[in-house]
């Protein structure tokens, strides 16, 4: 391996991000070639998380825009401080200064709201830019993003144009609600976060949950990727394990039955009939398929759940 | 030759490699591949896959069609000599020899393209006439006046549309910074408010016109009438289909129409045979859907819903159509025929996930498409 993406790698690890090497190396390469990174997943699979422990491993700041509908360039970029203006017009009132200075003064640096992609090209040091859920974002907006991240300039009419002093890092993520632009994605290296394996799943749990035994650590990840064959409408992420993971252990729960699962339920599933479908169909299943697990001869990885699965689960 | 070019060689007849196979990798896209082979080591295969994966895919369909071109390219089964030669083999059943036409609709669009002068409605008995007929039941030498019709009403139509948008965008937007900069000139009294007006977004169309045997004339007529109200909609998206799945759009808006139909004839393999209509619209969903479909798209099927595929991937693929689109409309021209029923089976499995169901089998049924067109958001 590279010794750069090996090291991006061990920073990420010590930020406490499991990363395979398909992440490291996109980020290596994102930086490298300067390019923004575009990375798509279901909900839950950490593609925040990626760019918040980039900032960190690079030991530089995060400056974030979670995007919405109806987001539009007054709130991403600048805006006026227009209470700030009105109270100043007001100090103004009794000076003989000019129209055009009084105009001049409040037009000026001080009376502008730096939205993120402002505050990101203004920074003192190139930061990490996270533009969170962009799919939420309409295509005007897209567009609008599209310019700023090739022009890396904004011009405003009372003060001219303000070049990046420095280029940010950029990453964009998206739970493909909506489809982005070709334009977009073209400018952007592109990286896929699939539901983690079952064996990056169980380093995961044993890493990021305190106090969780081995034998309860193997039971989650399990369960976790006999859920995720079932079919429901909102599928959990890694997200959910996690707090899944947290919620057993608060309940003093060192393993994996029934009752354990019934009472967490709700952690898991968001959605009623996903919870409800899980009670009445599947959970005797994905249990008898971690028991299964459980008796298999060590080493224990994904060819065993895909081993058991295919026996335990029903065919659709 | 030295590493470097072989290289360069390489990565860019991949690149055309991937290129054939839909993704978008132009050289633009080489050039970074080459930047990140360089800033890796390319001794590894792995990180030279998870490097030139980063770059040159930009959604997850395109990671399968990558792995596989990227095994056949890297690791060719045959001498490695051949270099880029080597191409995918499945690329060789594009050219097909046999002389698949579309008489019908390659005729319509030659005719289509003719400008198009202000040429005055007929009389109104006649037209009145005209309007209630079946588009089949028309003579040979009547449909090209039926295909003038079809402009003029969808320019009756394109006028009251953009009327009914200008009447309804009353909502108006404080324009601060005008405002202050104004008030500015009264000591800071906020005299005079400025507001903004508001854009008035346009419905986005997708038009999916089955043109298998007996549909095509029913289609060609609606793609006119889509076509001709292009710019009062937003955009206006055309695919025809029958086994597969082939975008008209810029063939429509282009000169060298004919030729670009010839291409599509060519490409698609089996026009007159059957319809797949589900298998078409998987297609249009991987392809497109991803760019087209938002929540202000109309997405307008016209087909009788006789698919010779597969029910369950139809019902699938309308069900996706449904929930991201923000309006499906279907039009059947047989719902024009008294006592049609729609009991075949494609179309009671599509029937569940379709807002607006109904003809355009005459002039008249087109006019009415207008009241569907003005809104994109389902009630």
């Amino acid at each position: 391996m590279h010794p750069e993406i090996a090291r991006i790698q061990s920073m990420l690890d010590e930020q406490g991000y499991v990363a395979d090497e398909a992440l490291a190396t996109s980020v290596y390469l994102a930086i490298q070639l300067r390019k923004p990174l575009l990375i798509e997943g279901a909900a839950g699979v950490g593609k925040t998380e990626v760019a918040k422990v980039m900032a960190r491993a690079m030991k530089t700041d995060l400056i974030r825009l979670q995007c919405y509908e109806g987001l539009d360039a007054t709130t991403s970029l600048y805006e006026w401080n227009y209470q700030r203006q009105l109270l100043h017009i007001r100090l103004l009132e009794q000076s003989d200064k000019s129209l055009e200075v009084k105009e001049r003064e409040i037009f000026s640096e001080p009376f502008l709201l730096k939205r993120p992609l402002l505050a990101a090209i203004t920074h003192h040091r190139a930061p990490v830019l996270l533009l969170d859920e962009v799919d939420r974002g309409d295509d005007e907006w897209e567009s609008f993003l599209l310019e700023v991240l090739s022009d890396w300039q904004v011009s405003i009419p009372e003060i001219g144009t303000i070049k990046a002093q420095h280029i940010p890092y950029v990453v964009l993520t998206s739970n493909r609600t909506r489809e982005l632009g070709d334009a977009l994605r073209r400018r952007c290296l592109y990286l896929w976060i699939d539901y983690p394996t079952f064996d990056k799943e169980l380093a995961i749990v044993r890493r990021k949950v305190p106090g969780v035994n081995g034998q309860l650590a193997e039971q989650i990840a399990a369960f976790m990727q006999f859920v995720r064959r079932t079919k429901l409408e909102k599928t959990p992420g890694l997200a959910e394990t996690l707090d899944w993971s947290a919620a057993l252990i608060a309940l003093h729960r060192d393993h994996l039955d029934r009752d354990a699962v019934e009472q967490t339920l709700g952690v898991l599933f968001k959605q009623r009939d996903d919870a409800d479908l899980m009670r009445t169909q599947w959970l005797d299943h994905l249990l008898r398929g971690v028991q299964e697990v459980g008796q298999e001869p060590p080493p224990r990885n994904q060819q065993t759940i895909d081993r058991v699965a295919d026996r335990v689960l029903p065919k659709r | 030759m030295t590493v470097a070019t072989d290289l360069t060689t390489h990565v860019v007849g991949f690149c055309r490699a991937l290129r054939a196979r839909g993704l978008t990798a132009g050289p633009r896209e080489a050039a970074d591949g080459l930047r990140a082979l360089a800033a890796i080591n390319v001794g590894s295969r792995r990180e030279c896959y998870l490097a030139l994966r980063t770059v040159l895919t930009s959604r997850h369909e395109d990671l399968p069609v990558f792995d596989e071109v990227f095994d056949a390219y890297w690791n060719p089964p045959t001498a490695n000599n051949e270099g880029e030669e080597s191409a995918p083999p499945q690329l060789a059943g594009l050219s097909g020899d046999g002389q698949l036409k579309t008489p019908t609709l390659l005729e319509w669009l030659d005719e289509a393209l003719q400008p198009q002068g202000e040429e005055a409605l007929p009389a109104y008995s006649a037209v009145e006439i005209l309007t209630q007929k079946d588009f089949s039941t028309f003579s040979a030498d009547e449909l090209d006046e039926v295909s003038r019709l079809v402009v003029a009403i969808a320019k009756r139509v394109a006028t009251r549309l953009s009327r009914r948008a200008r009447t309804t965008a009353h909502g108006h937007q404080m324009d601060l910074r005008r405002t202050i900069r104004h008030s500015l000139r009264r000591g800071g009294e906020i005299v005079d408010l400025f507001y903004r007006r508001r854009r008035i977004r346009k419905t986005r169309v997708v038009l999916l016109a089955d043109v298998s045997g007996s549909m095509d004339l029913y289609s060609r007529f609606l793609i006119q009438f889509i076509f001709a109200l292009q710019h009062t909609l937003g955009q206006v998206e055309t695919m025809v289909f029958s086994t597969s799945l082939t975008r008209v759009t810029d063939a429509l808006s282009e000169a060298d129409l004919r030729e670009a139909l010839e291409h599509v004839a060519k490409e698609v393999p089996d026009w007159s045979g059957g319809t797949k209509i589900g298998h078409s619209l998987q297609t249009f969903l991987r392809r497109h859907g991803g760019t087209l479909l938002t929540p202000r798209t109309v997405v307008l099927i016209i087909s009788d819903g006789w698919d010779t595929g597969d029910i369950d991937v139809l019902t699938d693929a309308m069900k996706e159509i449904r929930s991201r689109a923000g309006r499906v409309i279907w039009l059947n021209p047989l719902l024009g025929s008294p006592g049609y029923e729609p009991i075949c089976q494609g179309m009671r499995a599509a029937l569940p996930y379709v807002d607006v169901f109904a003809s355009a089998h005459n002039l008249e049924s087109l006019r009415h498409l207008e009241r569907h067109l003005a809104r994109s958001i389902r009630k």
